[in-house]
C-alpha cells in the first residue's frame, strides 16, 4: 500500500481551512441564506383547476415560465370535503410577499398561462402566510449548539484526552461552517431538508474523526516514545482505505440524490454531498494534524 | 461454537420481533408487495400529506392588539396538538384582506372529523355567574326565555343536556368583571382527603395575569359553607363555560387570593380527569370559524417524493455492488447487515408509532452509512491482522475484539449528539434524533453480533492477502 505524508504539510492545510472558514463566515454574515418558506413565510395561493389530469409538475412549469424565482415554489395538491372529482386544487407557496397590484398581476398571469392549455384555472385565494417550521429550530439555539459541543468534548476527554476533544469539536465546527458557507455561496435554499443535512453532518463528521483518533490512541500505546507526528501519520495511513471506502459509499447515495432528486430535496442532497467531502477532508487533514502540535507542546 | 449459537438465536429473535412489529395487521394504510413493510409506519406530512383544516380567527371588534390574539390562538392550538402527541403537525398563520386564518395540517390522519376532535374545542371559555337553573328545556318555555332577556343572561345546557343554567358573563353585573379565556397554567385530578368526602377533586392554577381578577370574582361570589344550597347561595354559583356548554357549576366557599383553586364535587376519577383536561387544554382567546376541512397531498410534492425515492434506491444499489467488488464475501456480509439493520430500525419505528418524515429518512441514510462503515472498519482490520501473519480464525477474533472499542467510541459520540438534539429539538428534529439514536444502536448490534456470526460462518471464503508483498492490498 502506498504511504502518504498527510501531516507533513499540515500548516498549509490548516491555513487553507482557516481561510475557508473565514470566507464561509463572511458569506454567511454578509450574503446570508436563501431561507425556505417554512422559516420565513411568504405567500400562499390556492389554485383551482377544472381538469382531472393536471399535475403538480404542470403547475410548477407554469410558475417557472412566469419567473425563474418561482421555480423552487412548493406546490401541493389539496382537497376539501365535497370537492368534485373533476376539479383539482393546488396550494402554491412562494417565498415572496406581494403588493396588491402585484397580486392581481401574478394572478392574471397564472390564469392566462393555464388557459393557453385550454384548461380553466382560477386563483381562488391569495394569502400571506407565516412559516410553519420556524418553531422547529427556534429551540435549537446557540445554547443547544454549545451544550452539544461541550458534551462531546467531555466524552472525548474521558475516553481519549482533552486535546483530542478540542480537535474533534473544532473539526465539527469547521465542517458545519464550511458547508453553511457553500449554501450561502451557491444560494441554495436553506429549508427543513437542508437542516436535516446539517444534523446528519454532525454525526458523520464526529464518526470520521473518532475513527482516526481511535487508531492514534492505539498506536500511542503501542509505540511509546515514537514521535507523535509520525504516529499520527501512520494512523491516518492505516485507516485511509476505510476512510476512502466509507466516504465513497456515502457519496454514491447522496450524489445520485443530488443529480436526480426533485427540487425540495436538492438542498438536502447538496448539504450531504458537500458535507461528505468536507468531513472526509477534515478528518484526514485537520482533526488529527491539529492535535500534533498540542500534544508536542505539552 | 457456543458463542455463535447464542448470536444466531439473538439475531433471529430480534429480526422476528422487527417483522412482527412491521407486519402486524393494521386497519390504517394498506400496501401490497414490498411496500407492506411500511404499512404500520405513519408517514409525515412532507412525504404522505394528511388532513388539512382552515379556520378564520374571529377577533372581536375593538381589540387593542389583534395580532397578539392570533398569536395566542396559535400557541394554544400548538400546545393541544403537542399534548396529543402530534408534534409533527404544522400550525400556520395566514392573512388575507384583514382577516387572520389558521391552517392546521395533521400527518397520518385521513379522517378530518377525527382531526377536528383532536384539535379540541374551537370555542371560547369563560367563568360566569349562575342565576337560575331549570330541569326543562328553556326554549320550550316562554317564561324562562323572558327571564333570560330580563337578566341579560343566557340559558346553557350541561354536558349531559339534562339541566340548563342561566349564566351571565358579568359577575354581579359589575362592569368589566368578567373572566373570558382565562389562562390556566395547570389542572389535575387529586384524590379527596377531607373527611366526609370521597372520590376525586380537581385543582387548577390560573396564570398570574388572571389571578387578581379571579380573586375579585371570588370575593363577590363567596358564600359561607353553611348556607350552601339556600336560595340566596344558588344565585351566586360560579359556572365554567366552554363552547356554550356548562362544564361545571358550583359554589365558591372561600376567596381565592392567588389563582390556586380547587373544585370539589366527589368526582369519579374519569370525571375529574375530564374536567382537568377541559381546563388544561387552554381556552382560545378568540372563536374559530371553520373555513374548510380536507386533505393535503405530500408537501414536498408527490412527484418529487417519487423521484427522490428512486434516486435513493439507485444510490443504494451502487453501494451494494461496490461493497461486493471491493470486499468480496465481507461485502456481501455488509450488505446483509445493512438490510438487517434497516428492517430493525423500521420495526422499532412501527412499534413506537413514530411518524417518519424526511428528517427521519435522513436519519435512516445516516444509519446506512454507519452500518456500512462498521463493516468496512471490521473488514479492513481483519485484513491488517492477516497481513501481520495471523491465521484467519485469530484475525477474525482479534479484529472484532479491537473494533469493538473503535465502534463503541464512534457510535457513543454520535448518540451523545443525538440525545442533545432530542432534548432541544421539537417536532421533526426530535424525530430525526430518534431515528439517529435507534439506528446507531442498531448498527452497533449488527456489526458486533450479526457481522461476526456471518464472518465466522463464511471465514473459509475470506481471501488471505499475501504477506510477502509490502501491504499487498491490491485486491
Amino acid at each position: 500500500m502506498k504511504y502518504f505524508d498527510f501531516v507533513g504539510k499540515r500548516r498549509i492545510f490548516i491555513s487553507i481551512s482557516v481561510v475557508l472558514v473565514a470566507i464561509s463566515l463572511i458569506f454567511i454574515f454578509t450574503r446570508g441564506f436563501n431561507f425556505g418558506v417554512e422559516f420565513l413565510g411568504g405567500s400562499e395561493l390556492i389554485l383551482r383547476v377544472e381538469s382531472s389530469n393536471f399535475t403538480e409538475a404542470d403547475v410548477r412549469k407554469v410558475l417557472g415560465e412566469i419567473s425563474s424565482d418561482f421555480a423552487s415554489a412548493r406546490v401541493t395538491r389539496v382537497r376539501s370535503i365535497g370537492d368534485p372529482e373533476n376539479i383539482l386544487k393546488f396550494s402554491l407557496t412562494l417565498t415572496k410577499t406581494f403588493m396588491a397590484e402585484e397580486k392581481a398581476d401574478l394572478q392574471a398571469q397564472i390564469e392566462s398561462k393555464i388557459s393557453e392549455k385550454n384548461i380553466k384555472g382560477q386563483v381562488i385565494s391569495f394569502n400571506e402566510t407565516g412559516g410553519s417550521a420556524a418553531e422547529e429550530i427556534r429551540r435549537l439555539t446557540w445554547r443547544a449548539v454549545i451544550i452539544t459541543l461541550v458534551a462531546i468534548l467531555v466524552y472525548i476527554t474521558l475516553r481519549f484526552n482533552f486535546v483530542f476533544g478540542v480537535g474533534a469539536t473544532l473539526a465539527l465546527v469547521h465542517d458545519v461552517v464550511v458547508t453553511m458557507g457553500f449554501f450561502s455561496f451557491f444560494n441554495y435554499e436553506l429549508n427543513v431538508p437542508a437542516v436535516a443535512a446539517f444534523l446528519t453532518l454532525i454525526g458523520y463528521s464526529l464518526n470520521n474523526t473518532i475513527i482516526v483518533y481511535d487508531r492514534v490512541r492505539e498506536n500511542m500505546k503501542k509505540f511509546k516514545g515514537k514521535q507523535i507526528a509520525s504516529i499520527v501519520n501512520d494512523s491516518i495511513n492505516q485507516v485511509f482505505r476505510r476512510t476512502v471506502n466509507t466516504s465513497l459509499t456515502t457519496f454514491f447515495v447522496v450524489f445520485v440524490l443530488l443529480l436526480f432528486a426533485g427540487n425540495a430535496i436538492k438542498p438536502f442532497a447538496f448539504g450531504m454531498t458537500v458535507g461528505t467531502v468536507v468531513g472526509t477532508y477534515s478528518s484526514i487533514y485537520i482533526a488529527s494534524p491539529m492535535v500534533i502540535r498540542w500534544v508536542k507542546n505539552r | 461454537m457456543r458463542a455463535n449459537r447464542v448470536r444466531l438465536i439473538v439475531v433471529i429473535a430480534v429480526i422476528f420481533a422487527a417483522f412482527l412489529a412491521l407486519l402486524w395487521p393494521s386497519k390504517g394504510q394498506s400496501y401490497k408487495g414490498l411496500a407492506m413493510i411500511f404499512q404500520r409506519i405513519p408517514l409525515g406530512l412532507d412525504i404522505k400529506g394528511g388532513a388539512r383544516l382552515e379556520y378564520r380567527v374571529d377577533v372581536e371588534q375593538g381589540v387593542e392588539n389583534p395580532s397578539e390574539v392570533v398569536d395566542n390562538v396559535w400557541t394554544v392550538l400548538r400546545n393541544r396538538l403537542d399534548a396529543a402527541g402530534y408534534t409533527e403537525a404544522t400550525v400556520r398563520k395566514t392573512f388575507r384582506e384583514n382577516n387572520s386564518f389558521i391552517v392546521i395540517e395533521i400527518p397520518a390522519a385521513t379522517d378530518t372529523t377525527r382531526a377536528e376532535k383532536l384539535l379540541g374545542s374551537t370555542g371560547v371559555m369563560y367563568f360566569g355567574q349562575v342565576l337560575e337553573e331549570s330541569q326543562i328545556d328553556p326554549q320550550t318555555d316562554p317564561r324562562l326565555k323572558d327571564l333570560a332577556r330580563i337578566k341579560k343572561a343566557e340559558w346553557l345546557p350541561t354536558r349531559d343536556g339534562k339541566i340548563w343554567y342561566l349564566v351571565r358573563e358579568e359577575i354581579m353585573l359589575i362592569k368589566d368583571m368578567k373572566l373570558v379565556s382565562p389562562q390556566i397554567v395547570s389542572a389535575s385530578p387529586v384524590p379527596e382527603t377531607r373527611a366526609g368526602r370521597f372520590g376525586y377533586k380537581v385543582t387548577f392554577e390560573l396564570a398570574s395575569k388572571d389571578a387578581e381578577l379571579f380573586k375579585k370574582i371570588t370575593q363577590q361570589l363567596v358564600v359561607p359553607e353553611s348556607s350552601v344550597g339556600s336560595a340566596a347561595a344558588k344565585e351566586k354559583r360560579l359556572a365554567i363555560v366552554l363552547d356554550n356548554v356548562v362544564q361545571f357549576a358550583g359554589y365558591v366557599v372561600s376567596v381565592i387570593p392567588d389563582g390556586k383553586a380547587e373544585i370539589t364535587g366527589n368526582f369519579s376519577i374519569e370525571e375529574a380527569k375530564q374536567l382537568a383536561a377541559i381546563l388544561r387544554s387552554g381556552a382560545l382567546p378568540a372563536r374559530l370559524e371553520k373555513v374548510s376541512a380536507g386533505w393535503v397531498a405530500p408537501l414536498l410534492g408527490s412527484d418529487i417524493v417519487r423521484t427522490s425515492l428512486w434516486a435513493g434506491i439507485v444510490g443504494l444499489i451502487i453501494v451494494f455492488i461496490y461493497m461486493v467488488i471491493v470486499y468480496g464475501i465481507q461485502g456481501v456480509i455488509a450488505d446483509i447487515a445493512l438490510i438487517y439493520n434497516t428492517i430493525l430500525l423500521l420495526g422499532v419505528l412501527a412499534a413506537t408509532g413514530s411518524i417518519l418524515t424526511l428528517l427521519g429518512i435522513a436519519g435512516i441514510i445516516f444509519t446506512i452509512g454507519t452500518t456500512v462503515d462498521g463493516n468496512i472498519i471490521i473488514a479492513e482490520r481483519i485484513k491488517e491482522e492477516l497481513r501481520a501473519g495471523k491465521s484467519i480464525k485469530a484475525a477474525i477474533s482479534s479484529g472484532f475484539g479491537r473494533c469493538f472499542i473503535t465502534l463503541f467510541d464512534a457510535n457513543l459520540t454520535t448518540i451523545i449528539a443525538g440525545l442533545v438534539l432530542y432534548y432541544f429539538g421539537t417536532g421533526t428534529v426530535k424525530g430525526f434524533a430518534i431515528t439517529l439514536i435507534i439506528g446507531v444502536l442498531g448498527s452497533f448490534f449488527v456489526n458486533i453480533v450479526l457481522s461476526r456470526l456471518l464472518t465466522e460462518a463464511f471465514s473459509s471464503l475470506i481471501r488471505k492477502p499475501t504477506v510477502t508483498e509490502e501491504g499487498g492490498a491490491q485486491s
